[in-house]
Protein backbone atom coordinates (compact mmCIF):
# COMPACT_ATOMS: atom_id res chain seq x y z
CA UNK A 1 0.00 0.00 0.00
CA UNK A 2 1.23 3.85 -0.82
CA UNK A 3 2.09 5.75 1.91
CA UNK A 4 -1.12 7.83 1.64
CA UNK A 5 -3.45 4.55 1.59
CA UNK A 6 -1.41 3.40 4.52
CA UNK A 7 -2.80 6.98 6.70
CA UNK A 8 -6.15 7.00 5.70
CA UNK A 9 -6.52 3.65 7.07
CA UNK A 10 -4.10 4.27 9.93
CA UNK A 11 -5.55 7.54 11.64
CA UNK A 12 -9.34 6.80 11.40
CA UNK A 13 -8.87 3.12 12.57
CA UNK A 14 -6.74 4.37 15.48
CA UNK A 15 -10.03 6.99 16.53
CA UNK A 16 -12.21 4.60 16.31
CA UNK A 17 -9.93 1.71 18.72
CA UNK A 18 -9.92 4.75 20.84
CA UNK A 19 -13.42 5.73 20.93
CA UNK A 20 -14.72 1.65 21.08
CA UNK A 21 -11.77 1.57 24.20
CA UNK A 22 -12.85 4.29 25.83
CA UNK A 23 -16.14 3.29 25.75
CA UNK A 24 -15.83 -0.21 27.15
CA UNK A 25 -15.48 1.62 30.36
CA UNK A 26 -18.55 3.96 29.90
CA UNK A 27 -21.11 1.00 29.49
CA UNK A 28 -22.89 -0.91 32.02
CA UNK A 29 -23.17 -4.26 30.74
CA UNK A 30 -20.17 -6.75 30.62
CA UNK A 31 -21.68 -8.58 26.98
CA UNK A 32 -21.27 -4.70 26.04
CA UNK A 33 -18.02 -4.15 27.46
CA UNK A 34 -16.51 -7.42 25.91
CA UNK A 35 -18.34 -6.43 22.43
CA UNK A 36 -16.93 -2.95 22.29
CA UNK A 37 -13.48 -3.92 23.39
CA UNK A 38 -13.13 -6.34 20.63
CA UNK A 39 -14.06 -3.89 18.28
CA UNK A 40 -11.29 -1.94 19.59
CA UNK A 41 -8.50 -4.88 19.45
CA UNK A 42 -10.02 -5.95 16.35
CA UNK A 43 -9.58 -2.82 14.37
CA UNK A 44 -6.16 -2.54 16.22
CA UNK A 45 -5.81 -6.05 13.48
CA UNK A 46 -6.46 -4.49 10.66
CA UNK A 47 -4.17 -1.46 11.65
CA UNK A 48 -1.34 -4.19 11.66
CA UNK A 49 -2.06 -5.46 8.13
CA UNK A 50 -2.44 -2.04 7.08
CA UNK A 51 0.94 -1.58 7.99
CA UNK A 52 1.99 -4.82 6.34
CA UNK A 53 2.82 -6.79 9.52
CA UNK A 54 1.19 -9.84 7.86
CA UNK A 55 1.63 -12.06 10.73
CA UNK A 56 0.58 -9.90 14.31
CA UNK A 57 -2.21 -8.53 12.15
CA UNK A 58 -4.08 -12.15 11.06
CA UNK A 59 -2.50 -13.21 14.89
CA UNK A 60 -4.10 -10.37 16.42
CA UNK A 61 -7.67 -10.51 14.60
CA UNK A 62 -7.84 -14.37 15.20
CA UNK A 63 -6.58 -14.13 19.12
CA UNK A 64 -8.78 -11.39 20.26
CA UNK A 65 -11.79 -12.41 18.76
CA UNK A 66 -11.86 -15.66 20.65
CA UNK A 67 -10.71 -14.15 23.57
CA UNK A 68 -13.00 -11.71 23.92
CA UNK A 69 -15.73 -14.10 23.30
CA UNK A 70 -14.18 -16.26 26.44
CA UNK A 71 -14.30 -13.15 27.85
CA UNK A 72 -17.98 -12.32 27.17
CA UNK A 73 -18.59 -15.94 28.31
CA UNK A 74 -17.78 -15.78 31.56
CA UNK A 75 -18.70 -12.34 32.58
CA UNK A 76 -22.08 -12.69 31.61
CA UNK A 77 -21.96 -16.14 33.45
CA UNK A 78 -20.63 -14.23 36.41
CA UNK A 79 -21.93 -10.72 36.64
CA UNK A 80 -25.36 -10.70 38.95
CA UNK A 81 -26.62 -7.60 35.88
CA UNK A 82 -25.07 -9.30 32.18
CA UNK A 83 -27.61 -6.86 30.15
CA UNK A 84 -26.57 -3.40 32.24
CA UNK A 85 -29.74 -2.51 33.35
CA UNK A 86 -29.12 -1.18 36.46
CA UNK A 87 -26.73 1.46 35.50
CA UNK A 88 -23.49 -0.65 37.02
CA UNK A 89 -20.17 1.46 36.85
CA UNK A 90 -16.95 -0.15 35.60
CA UNK A 91 -14.47 1.78 36.92
CA UNK A 92 -13.08 0.98 40.27
CA UNK A 93 -10.78 3.18 42.84
CA UNK A 94 -10.73 5.84 40.06
CA UNK A 95 -8.41 8.62 40.99
CA UNK A 96 -5.48 5.86 41.39
CA UNK A 97 -6.26 3.66 38.77
CA UNK A 98 -6.62 7.14 35.90
CA UNK A 99 -2.96 8.52 37.09
CA UNK A 100 -1.41 4.93 36.74
CA UNK A 101 -2.99 4.29 33.66
CA UNK A 102 -1.72 7.95 32.25
CA UNK A 103 1.74 7.11 33.92
CA UNK A 104 1.91 4.06 32.13
CA UNK A 105 0.97 4.90 28.29
CA UNK A 106 2.98 8.22 28.81
CA UNK A 107 5.95 5.68 29.74
CA UNK A 108 5.32 3.55 26.59
CA UNK A 109 4.81 6.40 24.24
CA UNK A 110 8.57 7.55 25.16
CA UNK A 111 9.87 4.39 24.57
CA UNK A 112 8.09 4.33 21.69
CA UNK A 113 8.89 7.48 20.03
CA UNK A 114 12.87 7.42 21.74
CA UNK A 115 13.79 4.14 20.70
CA UNK A 116 16.35 4.43 17.57
CA UNK A 117 13.95 1.75 15.67
CA UNK A 118 16.21 0.03 12.89
CA UNK A 119 15.33 1.02 9.71
CA UNK A 120 16.18 -2.03 7.46
CA UNK A 121 13.72 -4.66 6.48
CA UNK A 122 14.41 -7.99 7.85
CA UNK A 123 13.85 -10.96 5.44
CA UNK A 124 13.06 -14.64 6.00
CA UNK A 125 16.59 -15.98 6.53
CA UNK A 126 17.84 -13.07 8.45
CA UNK A 127 20.05 -13.96 11.77
CA UNK A 128 16.98 -11.65 13.54
CA UNK A 129 14.65 -13.70 12.68
CA UNK A 130 16.39 -16.82 13.97
CA UNK A 131 17.75 -15.11 17.09
CA UNK A 132 14.06 -14.24 17.95
CA UNK A 133 12.65 -17.99 17.51
CA UNK A 134 15.51 -19.06 20.29
CA UNK A 135 13.86 -16.27 22.68
CA UNK A 136 10.88 -17.14 22.37
CA UNK A 137 11.34 -21.02 22.44
CA UNK A 138 14.02 -21.18 25.06
CA UNK A 139 14.95 -18.11 28.19
CA UNK A 140 11.47 -16.87 27.96
CA UNK A 141 9.49 -20.59 27.21
CA UNK A 142 8.88 -20.14 31.20
CA UNK A 143 7.81 -17.30 31.49
CA UNK A 144 5.09 -18.21 28.95
CA UNK A 145 4.27 -21.37 30.74
CA UNK A 146 4.53 -19.88 33.76
CA UNK A 147 1.17 -17.16 33.11
CA UNK A 148 -0.44 -19.63 30.56
CA UNK A 149 -0.53 -22.24 33.87
CA UNK A 150 -1.95 -18.59 36.33
CA UNK A 151 -4.39 -17.64 33.62
CA UNK A 152 -5.64 -21.81 33.18
CA UNK A 153 -5.67 -21.69 37.25
CA UNK A 154 -8.01 -18.57 37.48
CA UNK A 155 -10.26 -19.56 35.01
CA UNK A 156 -10.80 -22.90 36.73
CA UNK A 157 -11.26 -21.17 39.82
CA UNK A 158 -13.78 -18.97 38.43
CA UNK A 159 -15.80 -21.54 37.11
CA UNK A 160 -15.63 -23.34 40.23
CA UNK A 161 -17.12 -20.22 42.32
CA UNK A 162 -19.56 -19.41 39.69
CA UNK A 163 -21.24 -22.79 40.00
CA UNK A 164 -24.07 -23.49 42.09
CA UNK A 165 -23.23 -24.26 45.47
CA UNK A 166 -20.00 -22.43 45.12
CA UNK A 167 -19.56 -18.61 46.56
CA UNK A 168 -22.78 -18.47 48.00
CA UNK A 169 -23.36 -21.91 49.25
CA UNK A 170 -24.55 -22.38 52.87
CA UNK A 171 -22.17 -24.89 54.85
CA UNK A 172 -23.20 -27.97 55.51
CA UNK A 173 -25.73 -27.61 52.06
CA UNK A 174 -22.94 -28.84 49.56
CA UNK A 175 -24.14 -30.42 46.42
CA UNK A 176 -27.70 -28.48 47.05
CA UNK A 177 -28.57 -26.99 43.88
CA UNK A 178 -26.18 -29.24 41.82
CA UNK A 179 -27.40 -30.24 38.37
CA UNK B 1 -3.59 -8.11 -6.65
CA UNK B 2 -5.83 -6.11 -8.84
CA UNK B 3 -7.79 -2.96 -7.89
CA UNK B 4 -11.17 -5.47 -8.91
CA UNK B 5 -10.25 -7.97 -6.83
CA UNK B 6 -12.92 -7.09 -3.67
CA UNK B 7 -16.11 -7.42 -6.89
CA UNK B 8 -14.56 -10.59 -8.11
CA UNK B 9 -14.18 -11.97 -4.47
CA UNK B 10 -18.20 -10.54 -3.88
CA UNK B 11 -19.01 -11.82 -7.53
CA UNK B 12 -17.26 -15.62 -5.98
CA UNK B 13 -19.16 -15.16 -3.23
CA UNK B 14 -22.76 -14.09 -4.80
CA UNK B 15 -22.49 -17.23 -7.96
CA UNK B 16 -21.31 -19.65 -5.31
CA UNK B 17 -23.57 -19.00 -2.57
CA UNK B 18 -26.53 -19.19 -5.32
CA UNK B 19 -24.61 -22.26 -6.45
CA UNK B 20 -24.67 -23.84 -2.61
CA UNK B 21 -28.58 -22.82 -2.67
CA UNK B 22 -29.11 -24.97 -6.04
CA UNK B 23 -27.07 -27.64 -4.63
CA UNK B 24 -28.88 -27.44 -1.28
CA UNK B 25 -31.62 -28.71 -3.23
CA UNK B 26 -30.15 -31.62 -4.85
CA UNK B 27 -29.07 -32.67 -1.85
CA UNK B 28 -32.49 -32.93 -0.51
CA UNK B 29 -33.77 -34.27 -3.25
CA UNK B 30 -36.02 -31.92 -4.66
CA UNK B 31 -36.37 -30.68 -8.39
CA UNK B 32 -33.49 -28.16 -9.14
CA UNK B 33 -35.09 -24.89 -9.64
CA UNK B 34 -33.03 -21.35 -9.84
CA UNK B 35 -36.74 -20.16 -9.57
CA UNK B 36 -37.28 -21.58 -6.03
CA UNK B 37 -34.74 -19.92 -5.31
CA UNK B 38 -35.06 -16.53 -6.43
CA UNK B 39 -38.78 -17.15 -5.16
CA UNK B 40 -37.69 -17.71 -2.13
CA UNK B 41 -35.10 -14.96 -1.60
CA UNK B 42 -37.66 -12.12 -2.99
CA UNK B 43 -40.76 -13.42 -0.66
CA UNK B 44 -37.60 -12.85 2.45
CA UNK B 45 -36.86 -9.44 0.97
CA UNK B 46 -40.84 -8.47 1.37
CA UNK B 47 -40.94 -9.07 4.62
CA UNK B 48 -41.20 -6.07 7.36
CA UNK B 49 -37.86 -5.53 9.28
CA UNK B 50 -37.97 -6.49 12.93
CA UNK B 51 -36.34 -4.31 15.64
CA UNK B 52 -36.31 -6.14 19.15
CA UNK B 53 -37.31 -3.56 21.68
CA UNK B 54 -34.26 -4.39 24.14
CA UNK B 55 -31.52 -2.41 25.07
CA UNK B 56 -29.07 -4.12 22.96
CA UNK B 57 -31.20 -3.79 20.39
CA UNK B 58 -29.12 -2.19 18.13
CA UNK B 59 -26.40 -5.30 17.95
CA UNK B 60 -29.47 -7.42 16.40
CA UNK B 61 -29.38 -5.08 13.09
CA UNK B 62 -24.95 -5.62 12.94
CA UNK B 63 -25.20 -8.99 13.18
CA UNK B 64 -26.08 -10.17 9.85
CA UNK B 65 -23.37 -8.07 8.24
CA UNK B 66 -20.41 -9.02 10.65
CA UNK B 67 -21.80 -12.88 9.35
CA UNK B 68 -21.67 -11.66 5.96
CA UNK B 69 -18.04 -9.68 6.09
CA UNK B 70 -16.83 -12.72 8.00
CA UNK B 71 -17.61 -15.35 5.34
CA UNK B 72 -16.53 -13.40 2.36
CA UNK B 73 -13.26 -12.43 4.18
CA UNK B 74 -13.01 -16.52 4.75
CA UNK B 75 -13.60 -16.69 1.08
CA UNK B 76 -11.32 -14.45 0.45
CA UNK B 77 -8.02 -16.58 1.28
CA UNK B 78 -9.27 -19.51 -1.31
CA UNK B 79 -7.20 -19.89 -3.88
CA UNK B 80 -9.33 -20.81 -6.53
CA UNK B 81 -6.41 -21.34 -9.68
CA UNK B 82 -2.68 -20.40 -9.42
CA UNK B 83 -2.61 -16.75 -8.78
CA UNK B 84 -6.38 -16.41 -8.56
CA UNK B 85 -7.41 -15.37 -5.04
CA UNK B 86 -8.64 -12.53 -3.44
CA UNK B 87 -5.92 -12.23 -0.41
CA UNK B 88 -2.91 -13.18 -0.84
CA UNK B 89 -1.06 -13.39 2.58
CA UNK B 90 2.04 -15.55 3.80
CA UNK B 91 -0.11 -16.72 6.62
CA UNK B 92 -3.53 -17.01 4.62
CA UNK B 93 -4.49 -20.23 6.52
CA UNK B 94 -4.13 -18.30 9.77
CA UNK B 95 -6.02 -15.18 7.73
CA UNK B 96 -9.13 -17.78 7.05
CA UNK B 97 -9.37 -19.05 10.63
CA UNK B 98 -9.30 -15.54 11.71
CA UNK B 99 -12.03 -14.58 9.26
CA UNK B 100 -13.89 -17.78 10.66
CA UNK B 101 -13.29 -16.52 14.30
CA UNK B 102 -15.73 -13.54 13.61
CA UNK B 103 -18.95 -15.86 13.30
CA UNK B 104 -19.04 -16.12 16.44
CA UNK B 105 -18.88 -12.87 17.76
CA UNK B 106 -21.93 -12.46 15.32
CA UNK B 107 -23.84 -15.24 16.15
CA UNK B 108 -23.33 -14.16 19.73
CA UNK B 109 -24.82 -10.33 18.46
CA UNK B 110 -27.93 -11.90 16.72
CA UNK B 111 -28.66 -14.07 19.49
CA UNK B 112 -28.20 -11.55 22.25
CA UNK B 113 -29.41 -8.54 20.13
CA UNK B 114 -32.66 -10.36 19.53
CA UNK B 115 -33.28 -10.45 23.44
CA UNK B 116 -35.42 -13.51 23.56
CA UNK B 117 -34.72 -16.05 25.84
CA UNK B 118 -34.51 -19.27 23.43
CA UNK B 119 -32.07 -17.10 20.81
CA UNK B 120 -29.84 -16.22 23.48
CA UNK B 121 -30.04 -19.66 24.62
CA UNK B 122 -28.76 -20.41 21.11
CA UNK B 123 -26.32 -17.74 21.33
CA UNK B 124 -24.35 -19.12 24.21
CA UNK B 125 -24.56 -22.67 22.98
CA UNK B 126 -22.71 -21.69 19.93
CA UNK B 127 -20.30 -19.96 21.87
CA UNK B 128 -19.73 -22.77 23.96
CA UNK B 129 -19.41 -24.95 20.48
CA UNK B 130 -16.97 -22.72 18.91
CA UNK B 131 -14.73 -22.25 21.66
CA UNK B 132 -14.15 -25.80 21.96
CA UNK B 133 -13.67 -26.27 18.18
CA UNK B 134 -11.60 -23.38 17.41
CA UNK B 135 -8.02 -25.01 19.16
CA UNK B 136 -8.67 -28.30 17.17
CA UNK B 137 -9.26 -26.56 13.64
CA UNK B 138 -6.40 -24.09 14.33
CA UNK B 139 -3.88 -27.68 15.45
CA UNK B 140 -5.11 -28.83 12.55
CA UNK B 141 -4.26 -25.81 10.14
CA UNK B 142 -1.09 -25.80 11.29
CA UNK B 143 -0.44 -29.16 11.23
CA UNK B 144 -1.20 -29.32 7.31
CA UNK B 145 0.90 -26.52 7.31
CA UNK B 146 3.66 -28.30 8.28
CA UNK B 147 4.90 -29.86 5.10
CA UNK B 148 4.71 -27.15 3.03
CA UNK B 149 6.71 -25.06 5.62
CA UNK B 150 4.47 -22.46 4.90
CA UNK B 151 0.68 -21.23 5.35
CA UNK B 152 0.16 -19.19 2.47
CA UNK B 153 -2.79 -21.82 0.84
CA UNK B 154 -1.07 -21.80 -2.51
CA UNK B 155 2.08 -22.64 -1.16
CA UNK B 156 0.04 -25.73 1.08
CA UNK B 157 -1.50 -26.88 -2.48
CA UNK B 158 1.84 -27.28 -4.47
CA UNK B 159 3.48 -29.56 -1.68
CA UNK B 160 0.28 -31.81 -2.69
CA UNK B 161 1.09 -31.98 -6.05
CA UNK B 162 1.75 -35.71 -5.97
CA UNK B 163 -0.23 -36.90 -2.81
CA UNK B 164 -3.38 -35.23 -1.30
CA UNK B 165 -3.03 -34.44 2.22
CA UNK B 166 -6.02 -36.21 3.09
CA UNK B 167 -3.95 -39.77 2.87
CA UNK B 168 -0.89 -38.26 4.33
CA UNK B 169 -2.80 -36.91 7.69
CA UNK B 170 -6.36 -38.78 7.39
CA UNK B 171 -6.59 -37.95 11.12
CA UNK B 172 -5.79 -33.85 10.70
CA UNK B 173 -9.13 -34.80 7.71
CA UNK B 174 -11.08 -36.47 10.58
CA UNK B 175 -10.83 -33.51 12.98
CA UNK B 176 -11.33 -30.96 10.19
CA UNK B 177 -14.43 -32.36 9.34
CA UNK B 178 -16.55 -31.97 12.39
CA UNK B 179 -15.13 -28.70 13.23
CA UNK B 180 -16.30 -27.65 9.62
CA UNK B 181 -19.93 -29.06 10.00
CA UNK B 182 -19.88 -26.55 13.11
CA UNK B 183 -18.87 -23.76 11.66
CA UNK B 184 -21.13 -23.92 8.87
CA UNK B 185 -24.39 -24.45 11.08
CA UNK B 186 -24.64 -28.25 9.94
CA UNK B 187 -26.10 -31.38 11.83
CA UNK B 188 -24.91 -32.87 14.08
CA UNK B 189 -23.85 -29.32 15.42
CA UNK B 190 -27.06 -27.53 14.19
CA UNK B 191 -27.35 -26.78 17.92
CA UNK B 192 -27.45 -22.70 18.23
CA UNK B 193 -30.31 -22.11 15.75
CA UNK B 194 -31.84 -25.86 15.46
CA UNK B 195 -35.61 -25.77 14.58
CA UNK B 196 -37.18 -28.51 16.71
CA UNK B 197 -35.31 -27.26 19.99
CA UNK B 198 -35.15 -23.60 20.26
CA UNK B 199 -37.72 -23.15 17.55
CA UNK B 200 -34.84 -21.50 15.20
CA UNK B 201 -32.94 -20.59 18.00
CA UNK B 202 -30.30 -17.65 17.58
CA UNK B 203 -31.44 -16.37 13.94
CA UNK B 204 -35.30 -17.72 15.20
CA UNK B 205 -36.00 -13.12 14.87
CA UNK B 206 -35.10 -12.47 12.04
CA UNK B 207 -37.06 -11.10 8.99
CA UNK B 208 -36.37 -9.50 5.92
CA UNK B 209 -32.93 -8.01 4.41
CA UNK B 210 -31.85 -9.40 7.64
CA UNK B 211 -32.75 -12.62 7.01
CA UNK B 212 -31.39 -12.88 3.94
CA UNK B 213 -28.04 -11.60 4.61
CA UNK B 214 -28.03 -14.70 7.36
CA UNK B 215 -29.34 -16.68 4.74
CA UNK B 216 -26.33 -15.41 2.03
CA UNK B 217 -23.75 -15.53 4.81
CA UNK B 218 -24.25 -19.12 5.52
CA UNK B 219 -24.12 -20.33 1.94
CA UNK B 220 -20.88 -17.79 0.89
CA UNK B 221 -19.23 -19.74 4.52
CA UNK B 222 -20.29 -23.12 3.07
CA UNK B 223 -18.28 -22.71 -0.17
CA UNK B 224 -15.50 -21.10 1.69
CA UNK B 225 -15.27 -23.84 3.70
CA UNK B 226 -15.66 -26.11 1.36
CA UNK B 227 -13.00 -24.16 -0.27
CA UNK B 228 -10.21 -24.88 1.53
CA UNK B 229 -11.23 -28.09 3.06
CA UNK B 230 -10.28 -28.76 -0.75
CA UNK B 231 -7.07 -26.27 -0.62
CA UNK B 232 -5.81 -28.16 2.55
CA UNK B 233 -6.82 -31.49 2.12
CA UNK B 234 -7.87 -32.34 -1.34
CA UNK B 235 -4.86 -30.84 -3.52
CA UNK B 236 -6.46 -27.89 -4.31
CA UNK B 237 -6.23 -27.31 -8.17
CA UNK B 238 -4.13 -30.04 -8.89
CA UNK B 239 -5.96 -32.90 -11.54
CA UNK B 240 -5.16 -34.46 -14.85
CA UNK B 241 -6.75 -33.32 -18.15
CA UNK B 242 -8.95 -30.46 -17.03
CA UNK B 243 -7.69 -27.04 -16.28
CA UNK B 244 -7.12 -26.40 -12.51
CA UNK B 245 -9.72 -23.55 -11.95
CA UNK B 246 -12.65 -26.14 -12.73
CA UNK B 247 -10.68 -29.01 -10.88
CA UNK B 248 -11.14 -26.73 -7.59
CA UNK B 249 -14.76 -25.91 -8.63
CA UNK B 250 -15.57 -29.52 -9.07
CA UNK B 251 -13.64 -30.91 -5.96
CA UNK B 252 -15.26 -27.58 -4.00
CA UNK B 253 -18.66 -28.76 -4.95
CA UNK B 254 -18.14 -32.54 -4.27
CA UNK B 255 -16.95 -31.62 -0.26
CA UNK B 256 -19.92 -28.93 0.08
CA UNK B 257 -22.31 -31.77 -1.21
CA UNK B 258 -21.00 -34.23 1.05
CA UNK B 259 -21.63 -31.68 4.32
CA UNK B 260 -24.52 -30.80 3.21
CA UNK B 261 -25.64 -34.78 2.35
CA UNK B 262 -24.05 -35.54 5.76
CA UNK B 263 -25.93 -32.56 7.91
CA UNK B 264 -29.00 -33.71 5.91
CA UNK B 265 -28.50 -37.46 7.40
CA UNK B 266 -26.93 -37.16 10.67
CA UNK B 267 -29.47 -36.90 14.21
CA UNK B 268 -28.65 -33.73 15.70
CA UNK B 269 -25.78 -34.03 18.71
CA UNK B 270 -26.71 -32.77 22.37
CA UNK B 271 -24.92 -29.86 23.03
CA UNK B 272 -23.23 -31.26 26.18
CA UNK B 273 -22.25 -34.59 24.43
CA UNK B 274 -20.84 -32.16 21.42
CA UNK B 275 -18.76 -30.04 24.23
CA UNK B 276 -18.05 -33.76 25.67
CA UNK B 277 -16.41 -34.62 22.09
CA UNK B 278 -14.19 -31.45 21.41
CA UNK B 279 -12.80 -30.75 24.83
CA UNK B 280 -12.16 -35.59 25.59
CA UNK B 281 -11.55 -36.39 22.20
CA UNK B 282 -10.83 -34.24 19.47
CA UNK B 283 -8.84 -31.04 21.56
CA UNK B 284 -5.99 -34.23 22.55
CA UNK B 285 -6.25 -35.75 19.51
CA UNK B 286 -5.38 -32.45 17.64
CA UNK B 287 -2.26 -32.84 20.35
CA UNK B 288 -1.05 -36.54 18.26
CA UNK B 289 -2.36 -35.14 14.94
CA UNK B 290 0.57 -32.23 15.27
CA UNK B 291 3.13 -34.60 16.18
CA UNK B 292 2.02 -36.56 13.04
CA UNK B 293 2.53 -33.93 10.71
CA UNK B 294 5.99 -33.39 12.50
CA UNK B 295 7.49 -36.85 12.06
CA UNK B 296 6.19 -36.71 8.84
CA UNK B 297 7.55 -33.52 7.28
CA UNK B 298 10.96 -34.44 9.02
CA UNK B 299 10.64 -37.91 7.13
CA UNK B 300 9.35 -37.24 3.69
CA UNK B 301 9.00 -33.41 2.99
CA UNK B 302 12.80 -32.22 3.65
Amino acid sequence: MSDLATALVFWPAVAIMLVTGVYVFRTASMARAGLLLLASLGIEGLVFLALASEFLGVLQLLMMSGEMVIMVFFMVMFMPDPGGLMGMDMTHDKRRSASLAVAVGIGLAVVAVLTDWPARVVGRDAPDVRAIGFEVMGRSMLTFLFAAMTILFAMVGGVLLAKHGGRFAQIGAAGKGEA
Amino acid sequence: MSDLTPFVVLAVALVGAGCAALLEQVVSGLRVSPQAVLTSVSRTLRQPLRAPQVRDGWLYHLAPGLLLVAAVAALAFVPWAPGFRGIDLSTGAIGFAAALAYVTPAVFMAGWGAGRALTVLGAFRWLALMLAYAMPLAMVITAVAAPAGSLRPSDIVEVQHAVPMALVQPLALALWVPAALAVCFLAPFDVAHCDEELGGGVFSEYRGLDAALVALARRVLLVAVSGMTVVLFFSGWHGPLLPAAVWMVAKTAAVAAGMLWMGGRVPRMEIDRALELAWKVANPLALVAIVWAGLVTLLFYR
